[in-house]
């Protein structure tokens, strides 16, 4: 069901929950969030586990650094309950992220947030040009590296060396990213694209009932887990 | 016949530059017509075309003077994108002309932008894509599509505009020669459908075998520069020997050896391993086998990739070389020496790389198709580049399809199917031989060498 | 405001916005293992670089919208590509845009040297600071923590966004591959 949910209102509603969530500062709350929303994903969504924990991995790790941050650092009204609602908090924001990552086609979120949200067409296209171009881009990134290592040019070890390092590779891929855009741009134009006046979609992203369903049980979860933390 | 597109006096001018592009053009196209504009690069055909279309003045806040009327009315008075549907274009670049994933997407977009009712679009696309023999693919992924393929899905969305003029903005450049003839056959066959006017700009005009009712040159070409006469290899001295190199799935075990001064061209299938090869042969590849010497230089088929400095002088010396002064002598690179290396013609990029591997003491040179989307003239250029370098005792392996460009440069062809090195021939015997061509997806040179006028050398 | 953008500035901006997508998300992984060791402030000093394309499509285009969109465009890019941080990305580069764009438009669109591109990246910095204050609940760290990430933030929006992107701006214009940008007008450099 949260797969058929409609792009532009599982944004909506992640988003609130997650500027509601930035309110509270007992554990509970973003504990019984994050439980929720794993087991929203079980019971309505077909997920791939195994990337999932992959996914999470870094964010698992983010927590912990989180946790000992604010016990370290934390000011004088911060407990271990702080640090815990923290830490929680990161995995709560996750597991959202993660349910909306996996059960959204990117496509059809742009396309959604043009037909539902009014995103200008003139954006929403040109994203989508951008997002077609990524394997072109990174695939370019690659051999301008290698073409450079032949060179001579080593990718340096230390961080902040990286990051310089990088402007090499990024001079030559803006260039070609700029003749890009403007080819790109004019076929689009040829075609009778202006991005004004309305339009009509062939395929249209709709508001259904898995929507109405979904969005009760983002709410039932968000009072839900804002009672646990009053409870406690 | 009926004028559909009438040009008097028309002259146009970027706003940044002082001269203009082209001056006083007059060109006259009747209904049905089928015609190819050519001139040497920079003569401003591809601006002239975007005039048709209505992509410039407004894109490039260009300054046009003179009569430009499409279907009797003046150019200007169109409203944005409402010409677009009377006037399609193909461009050249088949990576870079769609803005979404499938085909059938394309589709629904290009009908979506000219206001076709959404109740109709379904059996539009499903129409064209009968017209163009292209059903197979309504559901693929364009990125995934060759570009051959990449180019009929970029007609099939002019067609489906049903427009009355198509506008083909050099539709082959970047195909090889089979694919580019396969592109022509089918869209002979595709406009004996509908009786539209073609123009096409693009400089190989033989590729379309007599399409054309009529030709149109904007500007004569260049006067072609003396071809470098090439002295005979030094036999005996091995400069490259790559023994057993292999890189699976893509490369079986591949030997072979060349000499000093030996112009080699690598040949075969999209997707047969000749790229992986390069990359093998210059360590940029881990492989069981062995090349000799180690450092080899590398000319990638964008040369700017390479560059790391802000002028030509020191791009040059960039590895260290002593002897920068005498190979920009050498290229002709003087008058740009103290140019950016990005912001030079991409033949004077070319010598650039060429002259940073020399300096950087690597003798033998690997090329990645250098000939795609070259002109006449540039191509004339590339291979007096090429043959005065190997007279001074450098070594080439060039990857490409061109064949004219192997008869005319090349001692020996390396010819590469499904990761397996077929042979290494004299070009002579393979032009001999159509089982061969053909297994390799070649065409056998039209002949000979084309430009014989004498002029001043080009090194 | 979109009625003044051609077409081939937008997909620029969306081009560009991929371009530094992909160096973000090879940074974020490094900001992830270090996160970990050394808790949230591992992300603060490469902070900079998530607010670079503003600064850097701003001073190509020099048009109201020039810093906003592209970061919005960025956020929503990487999130087609899955990035884990999901729709809240979206979020912060609105804002992050928002504060690059406030410089700018203080300046009312006149003035492009390196002092304004180091100010609005730290602009860019303050507004994703006090973001990241509500949502990653820095109020529960002590005051000279969350000061010295702030002015660990600030700096690196001003060093890497405002000095590096006006690097990287100059490289490309030196290119020549801008030609007819407004960066390129007889009257830019006034």
């Amino acid at each position: 069901m949260l797969h058929r949910m409609n792009p532009s209102v599982k944004f909506v509603f992640i988003t609130v929950s997650m500027i509601a969530m930035a309110f509270f500062f007992n554990p509970w709350t973003p504990l019984v969030f994050f439980t929720g929303v794993i087991f929203m994903q079980i019971a309505f969504a077909k997920i791939a586990w195994k990337t999932w924990s992959l996914m999470m991995l870094p964010f698992l790790l983010g927590a912990i650094g989180y946790f000992w941050t604010t016990l370290v650092f934390g000011n004088e009204d911060s407990t271990i309950g702080t640090a815990l609602s923290l830490s929680f908090r990161v995995l709560a924001f996750s597991s959202l992220s993660l349910l909306f990552v996996f059960t959204t086609k990117p496509v059809d979120f742009i396309m959604s947030l043009m037909q539902q949200l009014k995103l200008s067409p003139k954006i929403a296209y040109s994203i989508l040009v951008g997002y077609q171009f990524l394997p072109v881009l990174k695939d370019e990134f690659f051999q301008i590296q290698q073409a450079q290592q032949l060179r001579g040019v080593e990718v340096p070890k230390p961080p902040v060396k990286r990051v310089l390092a990088m402007r090499h590779v990024l001079i030559p891929m803006l260039a070609g990213a700029v003749r890009k855009a403007e080819r790109t741009a004019f076929a689009m134009e040829a075609r009778g694209f202006t991005g004004e006046g309305k339009r009509d979609f062939y395929r249209k992203i709709s508001v259904s009932r898995a929507d109405a369903a979904g969005a009760v049980l983002f709410l039932i979860l968000l009072i839900g887990s804002m009672a646990a933390g009053f409870l406690s | 016949m009926h004028n559909v597109i009438s040009l008097e006096k028309v002259s146009f001018r970027f706003p940044e530059d002082e001269l203009p592009v082209f001056e006083k053009v007059d060109l006259n196209v009747s209904a049905g017509e089928r015609i190819v504009i050519t001139g040497p690069s920079g003569c401003g055909k591809s601006s002239l075309l975007y005039l048709l279309n209505r992509l410039y003045p407004e894109n490039c806040d260009g300054i046009v003077s003179g009569k430009v009327e499409l279907f009797k009315k003046a150019a200007a008075e169109y409203a944005p994108g409402e010409i677009n549907q009377r006037i399609a274009t193909v461009f050249q670049d088949p990576d870079s002309q769609f803005c979404m994933q499938t085909v059938e997407e394309e589709l629904a977009f290009t009908l979506e932008n000219v206001k076709v009712p959404v109740g109709k679009i379904d059996e539009r696309i499903t129409r064209v894509l009968q017209e163009t023999g292209l059903e197979d693919f309504r559901h693929s992924v364009i990125q995934t599509l060759s570009g051959g393929q990449k180019q009929r899905v970029a007609t099939a969305c002019a067609w489906v505009l049903e427009p009355e003029v198509l506008l083909l903005d050099e539709p082959l450049t970047h195909l090889d020669p089979v694919t580019a003839k396969e592109f022509v056959a089918w869209l002979r066959e595709l406009h004996q459908t509908r009786d539209l006017t073609v123009i096409a700009i693009d400089h190989q005009v033989e590729l379309w075998d007599g399409f054309f009712d009529r030709e149109w040159q904007m500007a004569p070409a260049k006067v072609s520069s003396r071809i470098v006469k090439r002295e005979p290899v030094h036999a005996g001295k091995i400069a490259l020997s790559a023994k057993a190199l292999a890189v699976s799935p893509i490369l079986s075990p591949i030997s072979f050896s060349l000499h000093q001064g030996e112009i080699a061209v690598l040949a075969g299938p999209n997707g047969s391993g000749k790229s992986t090869l390069l990359k093998a042969l210059c360590g940029l590849k881990s492989t069981g086998g062995s090349v000799e010497p180690k450092r080899i230089g590398y000319v990638p088929q964008s040369p700017e990739f390479l560059f790391l400095t802000k002028s030509v002088r020191d791009e040059l010396a960039f590895g260290g070389g002593d002897q920068v002064d005498e190979m920009i002598e050498r290229l002709y690179l003087k008058p740009v020496s103290e140019a950016h290396p990005f912001a030079v013609s991409h033949g004077q990029k070319r010598r650039v790389a060429i002259g940073a591997m020399l300096c950087d003491g690597r003798p033998v040179i690997v090329m990645d198709e250098p000939t795609a989307g070259q002109d006449a003239a540039a191509l004339t250029e590339l291979e007096n580049l090429i043959k005065a370098r190997a007279n001074e005792g450098v070594t080439f392996l060039i990857v490409t399809h061109d064949m004219n460009f192997a008869h005319r440069t090349a001692e020996t062809l390396l010819l590469l199917k499904n990761g397996q090195l077929s042979g290494q021939f004299k070009p002579s015997a393979v032009w001999q031989n159509a089982q061969l061509l053909n297994a390799h997806r070649l065409c056998a040179p039209s002949g000979g060498v084309r430009f014989a006028s004498p002029h001043e050398s080009f090194g | 405001m979109l009625k003044s953008w051609k077409l081939k500035e937008v997909v620029l901006m969306s081009l560009f916005a991929v371009v530094f997508g992909i160096i973000y998300l090879l940074f974020l992984h490094v900001g992830n293992i270090w996160a970990s060791l050394i808790g949230p402030i591992a992300y603060e000093w490469i902070f900079g670089i998530w607010f670079i394309v503003s600064i850097i499509v701003m001073a190509i285009l020099r048009k109201p919208g020039a810093a906003v969109i592209p970061e919005t465009m960025a956020a929503a890019i990487e999130v087609m590509l899955g990035n884990a941080v999901g729709p809240r990305l979206i979020l912060a580069g609105v804002i992050q845009g928002l504060g690059a764009e406030a410089v700018f438009a203080a300046t009312r669109y006149r003035h492009f040297n390196v002092g304004i591109y180091m100010l609005a990246g730290a602009g860019a910095a303050v507004f994703s600071f006090v973001y990241g204050y509500l949502l990653g609940g820095f109020a529960a760290l002590s005051t000279e923590y969350v000061l010295l990430m702030f002015v660990i933030r600030v700096m690196s929006g001003a060093i890497i966004a405002g000095i590096g992107g006006k690097y990287l701006v100059d490289a490309l214009l030196a290119t020549g591959s801008l030609r007819g940008y407004a960066i390129t007008k007889r009257d830019a450099h006034a």
